[in-house]
């Protein structure tokens, strides 16, 4: 953002994951690559004094249980000390960061990395957030994708997929919504009976649909208590404007310059938990306003990759026009890089 | 530094180097005009983003990645007016509005108007709202129905959305824009000059001056100069600071904080008083009128360093730095920041796919077909034989029923009737509000079709007569015909336009109510022109007009011959023959289906309209002669399906084209051209058209045209020609 910027660097558009992204397989990789850091050390500390495991614990608590490392309090925390990880690791010499976005729990994350909120504020947010979400666990979301087996946008099924969940919604205690648009998926959120009519009635697709456990019905209107006991938990205080470009869940871009800290918080513990996230939106917004050389996908985990490529093919950024070809430009040159994978990682730090 | 700076970014540069701002003339606060600091600086990103573009379009002009560079230098303080807006008020904005888009986008989420702007200026077929068939400023998401450069011809439409908002209302319904909307329509003070401006503003003033609502916002953005000619001091102040039933309110447009000041309050009189306010915005032009324009050439090196000394861009940087507490240093990195991001996002929309070919190109002259609003007939349908007049009354009755959203719009329709009673008894029946009498201004009337239609209503206007079309002929070709071909299909216009033209008025008019010229109508792309003959076909070809703007959004025009208006005989005082029963409801007549009288084979007779009529009296005089003919009308005069007209006329030995308009550009050479295409021996081929003039008063008035007498001759020269040819004697073309 300098008159003197260095032309040599490559710009990056960061994503910041959300919950389901810290699995067996991410066990150990928090201390691995953040096991001396002060920051962890006092988010361990913080919590502590709530009676909680230290993150630095949880990461080296063989084996991994949903029980423990899926729940919310645990998983959303541990998953934003990960990603902190990655974000920090990332070498600022070679690379420029020219926005930050995420998915669902993901934009709590990147109220961090674009500096709108101090670390320890957003893991006192995720905390805050997570907990009351966990302890509540209203409703539960499922996952059905709406692109074909390439990767190739099917718009029909796309509608008939929502058209489906408008006539289940309503009818004998139903309660279904779209919760996320994840690139070539669907998140539907809603209550036990919604979800289940909804399973019941979509065909299989291995392994879809995908009921997610331990999520509550995130971004639906049946997280409208959560958000008045985050608004009174939680004040606008911490907030301030992002040192980088923020994209949020909606699509909407707040910039260094003009971003108002109370309305960032108004949308945070307002909107953003009773409506639709849009991550297909956000990343769009993100490549198409910022032309990023690259997209970055912090850790931990990759799964968020698929999501994030189908928006690149939609987009059909730098000629990609399907799995295939996205596969073929990753080995070649990858445009988009996972920091959940070591050797993309290691490109990054 | 990337990218390289351009030599119009010094002026910046140095300001900020030197952190001396110009003031703003008026020492508004924040606080005083009711805007956030955030808002401010919000604004100011959008100016930001809207400089940049313009000089990214230069950057990239130059490289041949892009092909358009009229910018909005001078003119960003427009950000504040589309801020003050909704986002759902409709928008028809002066070419050099791009700060407005650019603001009103952040406000709908999920939007990208920097990328859009680029895809436009690279003319990608990716451009959202063109599709790569012209820079416009547009979008169906913000409402902003896309203009070209077409001078000022927007003005008229946003008159008419206006007036629909009100219309709608009555209608107990909704349209395209929710009833409480503004219409903001901006232009410059050179094209405040054009008689369409003029007219559409007198028309807005016109209709609020008695009560009825006109909720608008004319945005007169006043950079002092059209191009190289000066606009007088004061001339725009002086032309409309009196006019009946306009508010006439000025602001500073180099200053954010009085263009939002004034706007909340043209925005207060017009939503919620529902009149016209003029507001007079005045800026500055940087960097010449086009990338291509030196204004060196016409401005002293003073005036052009007074502009760039007042750039809007260094009043807001001002403002940033006194009223919302930014440093020179943060300027600056936002500066920079919204450079290099135009030039990182040019990079990449410049290597998007491009329109290439004419099927590309043409795909969105037709509009997409929509979902039919007709409701069933349940009267019944008089089937007493009656003349064109009646038919075409009792037709619009009974479409007025059957389509409440259908409205009614011309001179003198309501009250009196129409000049010639087409429309007798219809306003009473259903309202002024249905059947509109408009001012006399043609301009108008269109534009007010165009605005209804745009609104989600059909409207059927009237032209007086066909010569009274040519003064506003461009609101048809400039307006109505590309707005679906430069918005990708999304914006559409479907209306259907009744003119009373041609010739044979007995004794009437002379060449203003008998003009018979109507070639400007029929070059028009998507654009569709019908001609009846009959009652019976004017009842078809008006119910299938009417379908088509309903359900495929289509432009069509309907030339209605006045002499036939009240014939009632064909041969012989009281035989009634040109009287015709009543077809019916469901009774239409799509393009390509002809008409036929006859099955002869000796003569076939190709025409329309009054031809159909003098061809038919021709018609006893050649069957006493022994020639067995037939008489084929085209019925339509635009997407002719000359396959099936060959059909009609090629077994006929003879084919005569009876063309009541000009030699030279009527329907008669594209007949031609297309029978001799199709093999047809130009031995066979006569055409009986008018001559190249103007139609004169009293006796003479047929002098020029057709007659019964001149087709008896013609044919019987051409049958003449067939015998003699059967008879293996040389006919007198070859003797010649």
């Amino acid at each position: 953002m300098s008159a003197d910027q260095d032309k040599t660097k490559e710009r990056l558009l960061i994503i910041c994951p959300g919950r389901g992204t810290y699995t067996s397989s991410e066990l150990g990789c928090l201390t691995r690559y953040a096991g001396d850091a002060d920051w962890l050390a006092r988010f361990d500390e913080h919590r502590r004094e709530q009676g909680l495991p230290p993150l630095s614990e949880l990461d080296i608590t063989h084996p991994w249980r949903q029980a423990l490392h899926g729940r919310g309090e645990h998983a959303a925390p541990l998953i934003y000390a990960c990603a902190l990880a990655d974000l920090l690791a990332i070498d600022q010499k070679r690379y420029e960061i020219v926005a930050v976005t995420g998915n669902s729990m993901g934009w709590y994350i990147a109220l961090a990395a674009a500096g709108a909120l101090e670390y320890q504020d957003a893991f006192r947010l995720i905390s805050t957030t997570a907990t009351l979400m966990q302890q509540q666990l209203r409703g539960g979301q499922a996952l059905y994708p709406w692109v074909d087996d390439d990767w190739q946008p099917q718009p029909e099924r796309r509608q008939s997929l929502l058209t489906l969940m408008e006539s289940l919604h309503g009818s004998g205690g139903l309660e279904l919504y779209l919760s996320i648009d994840l690139g070539g998926m669907l998140v539907f959120g809603g209550n036990e009976a919604g979800l289940a009519a909804l399973l019941e009635q979509l065909p299989a697709r291995d392994p879809f649909p995908l009921r997610l456990p331990q999520h509550a019905a995130f971004h639906t209107p049946l997280q409208a208590p959560i958000k008045t006991q985050a608004r009174e938990a939680f004040d606008s205080t911490a907030f301030t404007a992002p040192r980088v470009p923020l994209v949020d869940g909606l699509g909407r871009v707040w910039t260094p310059w003009s971003a108002d800290p109370q309305s960032l918080w108004d949308y945070t513990l307002g909107e953003q938990l009773v409506a639709p996230y849009n991550f297909t939106s956000a990343v769009r917004v993100g490549l198409r306003e910022f032309a990023p050389d690259r997209v970055v996908v912090l850790g931990p985990g990759t799964t968020l990759g698929g999501a994030t490529a189908q928006v690149l093919i939609q987009e059909r950024w730098h000629d990609l026009t399907d799995k295939a070809s996205f596969h073929d430009r990753q080995a070649r040159d990858p445009v988009l890089l996972s920091m959940g994978f070591p050797e993309q990682r290691a490109r990054l730090v | 530094m990337f990218p390289e700076p351009l030599p119009q970014e010094r002026r910046f540069f140095d300001a900020l180097s030197r952190d001396v701002w110009p003031a703003a003339e008026r020492g508004l606060s924040l606080e005083g005009v009711g805007l956030t600091t955030h808002g401010l600086i919000e604004l100011f990103e959008s100016q930001l983003i809207s400089r940049h573009l313009d000089l990214q379009a230069r950057r990239l002009q130059a490289r041949g990645e892009a092909f358009y560079t009229i910018g909005s230098a001078g003119h960003e303080g427009n950000a504040a007016v589309a801020m003050a807006l909704r986002s759902t008020d409709p928008a028809f904005l002066h070419y050099r509005d791009a700060a407005f888009l650019i603001q009103r986008a952040r406000q709908v989420p999920g939007q990208t108007p920097l990328w859009d702007l680029l895809l436009s200026f690279a003319a990608s077929a990716e451009d959202p709202i063109s599709g790569g068939r012209h820079k416009v400023l547009g979008s169906k998401t913000l409402h902003i129905p896309p203009q070209t450069s077409t001078i000022a011809s927007h003005l008229p439409k946003a008159m008419g959305v206006a007036y629909s908002l009100g219309l709608w209302r009555r209608l107990e319904a909704e349209g395209e824009w929710p009833s409480d909307s503004v219409v903001l329509c901006s232009f410059g003070d050179a094209s405040f000059n054009h008689s369409t401006a003029q007219g559409a503003l007198n028309a807005s003033g016109w209709t609020a001056y008695q009560g009825a609502p006109m909720p608008v916002v004319w945005l007169c953005e006043d950079n002092g100069i059209g191009i190289s000619t000066p606009t007088p001091d004061g001339w725009v102040a002086a032309s409309m600071a009196a006019r009946p039933s306009m508010h006439y309110l000025t602001c500073d447009g180099l200053d954010l904080l009085d263009t939002w000041r004034a706007t909340c309050e043209a925005l207060r009189i017009a939503r919620v008083r529902r009149q016209p306010v003029f507001l007079h915005m005045r800026c500055i032009r940087l960097f010449g009128h086009a990338g291509s324009d030196a204004q060196q050439a016409y401005l002293s090196p003073s005036r052009i360093k007074s502009d760039e000394d007042r750039d809007p861009l260094l009043v807001s940087a001002g403002h940033l730095r006194r009223l919302a507490g930014l440093s020179c240093s943060e300027i600056g990195q936002l500066y920079h920041h919204v450079r290099e991001r135009v030039a990182r996002v040019a990079e990449e929309a410049i290597r998007r796919p491009r329109l290439s070919t004419a099927d590309e190109v043409m795909a969105s002259i037709i509009p997409p077909s929509r979902l039919a609003r007709i409701l069933p007939w349940q009267g019944v349908s008089n089937v007493a034989p009656d003349t064109l007049a009646r038919r075409l009354n009792q037709a619009l009755e009974r479409i007025m029923i059957r389509y409440p959203h259908v409205v009614m719009a011309g001179e003198d329709i309501g009250r009196k009737g129409g000049v010639y009673g087409v429309t007798q008894r219809l306003q009473s029946r259903f309202g002024p509000h249905r059947v509109i009498d408009t001012l006399l201004d043609e301009q108008s009337i269109l534009g007010l079709g165009i605005g209804l239609a745009q609104s989600g209503l059909v409207p059927i206007v009237e032209i007086q007569f066909l010569a009274y079309l040519h003064n506003a002929e461009d609101q048809l070709r400039g307006e109505a015909s590309t707005l679906s071909f430069f918005s990708n299909g999304q914006f559409t216009n479907p209306m259907v336009v009744r003119i009373a033209g041609l010739g044979y008025q007995k004794g009437f008019g002379g060449h203003f109510h008998n003009d018979n010229a109507i070639a400007v109508l029929r070059d028009i792309p998507g654009v569709m022109v019908a001609c009846p003959s009959n009652g019976a076909d004017a009842v078809g070809l008006l119910q299938e007009a009417v379908r088509l703007a309903d359900e495929e959004q289509r432009v069509v025009v309907i030339i209605e011959p006045i002499a036939r208006y009240h014939t009632r005989d064909l041969l012989g005082e009281g035989d009634g023959r040109w009287c015709f029963p009543d077809p019916g409801p469901d009774h239409r007549l799509p393009v390509g289906e002809l008409g036929q009288w006859g099955e002869g084979t000796d003569l076939a007779i190709l025409t329309y309209g009054n031809g159909v009529y003098l061809s038919r009296q021709a018609a006893i005089q050649l069957e006493a002669e022994g020639v067995a003919l037939r008489i084929v009308d085209l019925r339509w005069l635009t997407g002719i399906d000359h396959e099936a007209v060959f059909q009609a006329v090629s077994r006929c030995k003879r084919v005569l084209i009876v063309d009541e308009c000009r030699r030279t550009g009527s329907v008669s050479e594209e007949l031609v051209t297309c029978l001799v295409e199709r093999g047809m021996c130009s031995d066979r081929l006569a055409r009986l058209t008018a001559e190249d003039s103007f139609i004169p008063l009293g006796r003479a008035a047929t002098a020029t045209l057709p007659s019964v007498d001149s087709i008896l001759e013609c044919a019987l020269g051409l049958v003449g020609n067939a015998a003699m040819a059967d008879k293996g004697m040389k006919t007198p073309g070859e003797i010649r």
